[in-house]
């Protein structure tokens, strides 16, 4: 057998379990659907509960890799190095804040602060110097260049609402 | 001569200014997102999905299939020039391709791998003009039982056959399959995993998975993991072939339009399989005295085929989505989803009700090829300028269009929040390896194919007994099983030959 020469870890066991959980979690919900199946005989609590069934077996067939070996065929190895936890919650905070803040702000300032926080997360990433003032309002201008084009050809050309600070439309 | 005045009549609506302008903006865009890593053509046509609420069908599908096109043309100059494939799809160019540039034949790769792109492109183009009414008529002859066989055929095909592991993309099938669950029930009405969230009665937007786990999920990626990577760029040279490059490369395309165009019509997409079997066949058939370049300075023939397949692939691969409605890949699921937020269900009678915008899409095909060989020919400088923007404000930027395509559709914060929550999903896929296209393709795919499989049984009273008792269905079952089996059978035969002669 083609097995990967590495060892199974606590995270993958984690995803078995997790897909055991979903499983679970969609059975659970299936047993609220009611199985009116008319003239079908197939209802519509029948798709659920297979998919349901499906997960739980494929989560099981997960945990056992697990457990003899790890994940067979791993095409992408974890790289050597670890994580950079930092700037995923820079880039976290970015979307979070935006997903919060769109109806406020308007999409040209929530997305500028996005884009400020994202890019500041992949900056640190990198190894640079974000300590300055001058990175801030760099990565700020360079956002709302980008923002307020975008917003303008939306909502202006192709008349799809986001919204905006003001009721002008523009801003 | 049906087909022929049909297809005129689908250049004059695709030659007007306004669809031409369309057609353009999409091969421009496309090309841009080939070339930039980190966003492919699935996540820019979802990206886009919004403007379906006001775009007419026929000048959006033009834009999106600009789009679907011209990433893979674009695709080929990054993996080219970089040490980083973009797509899956230009896995194999990259192979030969690199090696190419790196012995300061990057010009060289570049002009075949477009010129390949055009001329297979072009072939497989003619063979959707001439195949796809073929394939709708019959078809139209099909009943819920086939139709669920078929969709049976495409879900095996994505998830069991393409990647490294079975039980992965089984997994990620499902998850799809249970995403497409939540929302009201098509047949009966009922609503599931609505967990009393108003904004999940209409379902979960494939705009949102789609972004979530193509471009979310890729910026996250890439500031947990990739912060530290040295990208190197290859030397370009002149964009130019000389004689004995042509004379290489011809035979190469063409054998390339061969290997991939059978791949597209199949409901089992995937360019992985066509672009290996080219490479496979141009490195047995290069003469000797070129074999040496394989794999050391670069062969052009590893380039031209492959190139060539990969676009015969995709664009046969528009025969069973507008004939059958299949989908076979992530960007041909996310176009079906297109269709769907116009009405239109593509599938044989499209051919009959919506002619006019099936034509225009057709003939925008040999269009776009031709303004894309001119986009990555003589304009490649251009293009190649983008891959020197900076990661930071590449993904930085790509959050900001990603937020445009997850709002723009339904106008709540509710779905950024769902955005994040995907992106983190697609995140933990790909750090563990499991495919992403099974659950795009089970999302959309998923409730026509419950429907069908509950309109089959209602055809057989109740019994599912209805799937064997057609020949055609029971052709496409066992067409599945030996899918499912055949490969394994084959690999533990080997296993076992292997094993007898170590012994």
């Amino acid at each position: 057998m083609s097995q990967d020469k590495r060892k199974p870890s606590l995270l993958q066991g984690l995803v078995g379990l997790g897909v055991v959980g979903i499983a679970l979690g969609l059975a659970a919900g299936a047993l609220t659907i009611p199985s009116a199946a008319g003239y079908g005989g197939v209802g519509p609590n029948f798709l659920p509960w297979l998919v349901s069934a499906a997960l739980l077996v494929c989560g099981g067939f997960i945990l056992y890799e697990v457990r003899t070996g790890g994940f067979r065929h791993l095409e992408e190895g974890p790289p050597d190095e670890a994580p950079y936890w930092p700037g995923f919650i820079w880039m976290s905070a970015g979307l979070l804040a935006n997903a919060a803040l769109i109806t406020t702000l308007g999409f040209i300032l929530s997305c500028a602060l996005c884009f400020v926080l994202a890019s500041r997360g992949m900056r640190n990433a990198q190894g640079q110097d974000t300590s300055g003032l001058a990175t801030w309002i760099k990565d700020g201008i360079t956002g709302v260049l980008i923002a307020a084009p975008v917003y303008w050809l939306f909502t202006k050309f192709l008349a799809i609402n986001l919204p905006g600070l003001t009721e002008t439309g523009w801003l | 001569m049906e087909i022929w005045s049909a297809l005129i009549q689908g250049f004059a609506t695709a030659a007007t200014p306004v669809n031409l302008m369309w057609a353009f903006v999409g091969c421009a865009l496309g090309t841009a997102v080939g070339v930039l890593p980190g966003i492919g053509p699935a996540t820019a046509v979802a990206m886009l999905l919004p403007i379906t609420a006001k775009v007419d069908a026929t000048a959006s599908m033009i834009f999106f299939a600009g789009i679907y096109y011209g990433a893979m043309y674009g695709g080929s100059t990054t993996s080219i020039l970089l040490n980083t494939p973009g797509e899956t799809a230009s896995m194999v160019t990259a192979m030969e391709g690199n090696k190419m540039a790196k012995s300061g034949r990057a010009g060289a790769a570049l002009a075949t791998a477009a010129i390949g792109s055009f001329v297979a492109g072009s072939i497989a183009t003619v063979l959707v003009t001439l195949a796809a009414p073929v394939v709708a008529e019959f078809a139209v002859k099909l009943g819920p039982p086939e139709y669920f066989m078929l969709m049976l055929l495409a879900f095996t095909t994505v998830s069991a056959v393409l990647g490294q592991s079975t039980l992965r993309g089984l997994t990620s099938l499902f998850v799809g399959l249970a995403l497409g669950l939540v929302g009201l029930d098509q047949i009966s009405g009922q609503a599931r995993y609505t967990g009393g969230v108003p904004e999940l009665l209409d379902g979960i937007e494939i705009v949102l998975v789609a972004v979530g786990l193509f471009a979310v999920s890729e910026a996250l990626h890439a500031v947990l993991f990739e912060g530290k990577v040295e990208e190197s760029q290859n030397r370009m040279s002149r964009v130019t072939m000389s004689r004995e490059d042509w004379r290489r490369s011809v035979p190469a395309w063409l054998r390339g339009a061969a290997i991939g165009a059978p791949f597209g019509c199949i409901p089992a997409g995937g360019t992985e399989i066509p672009t290996f079997l080219s490479y496979a066949t141009e490195k047995r058939l290069a003469k000797d005295e070129y074999k040496a370049e394989f794999g050391h300075q670069g062969a052009i023939e590893g380039v031209a085929g492959p190139e060539a397949a990969n676009n015969a692939t995709v664009t046969a691969a528009l025969i069973p989505l507008l004939t059958l409605g299949i989908p076979v890949s992530n960007t041909t699921a996310i176009m079906l989803g297109a269709f769907q937020n116009y009405g239109i269900q593509p599938g044989p009678q499209l051919f009959s009700s919506s002619a006019a915008l099936v034509w225009a899409l057709i003939a925008s095909l040999y269009i776009g090829n031709v303004m894309l060989l001119v986009l990555n020919l003589p304009l490649v400088g251009f293009w190649v300028k983008l891959l020197k923007v900076p990661k930071p404000q590449l993904y930085a930027g790509i959050l900001i269009f990603a937020t445009v395509g997850a709002y723009g559709m339904r106008q709540s914060a509710f779905d950024l929040f769902l955005l994040y929550a995907i992106g983190v999903l697609g995140l933990v896929m790909r750090r563990f390896d499991f495919p992403t296209a099974p659950v795009v393709v089970g999302m959309i795919l998923g409730p026509l194919a419950e429907a069908q499989l509950r309109n089959a049984i209602s055809i057989g009273e109740g019994s599912p007994m209805v799937f064997l008792e057609r020949p055609m269905s029971v052709t496409i079952l066992v067409v599945v099983l030996a899918v499912l089996i055949l490969p394994r059978a084959v690999g533990w035969w080997q296993g076992r030959k292997a094993a007898q002669a170590a012994v």
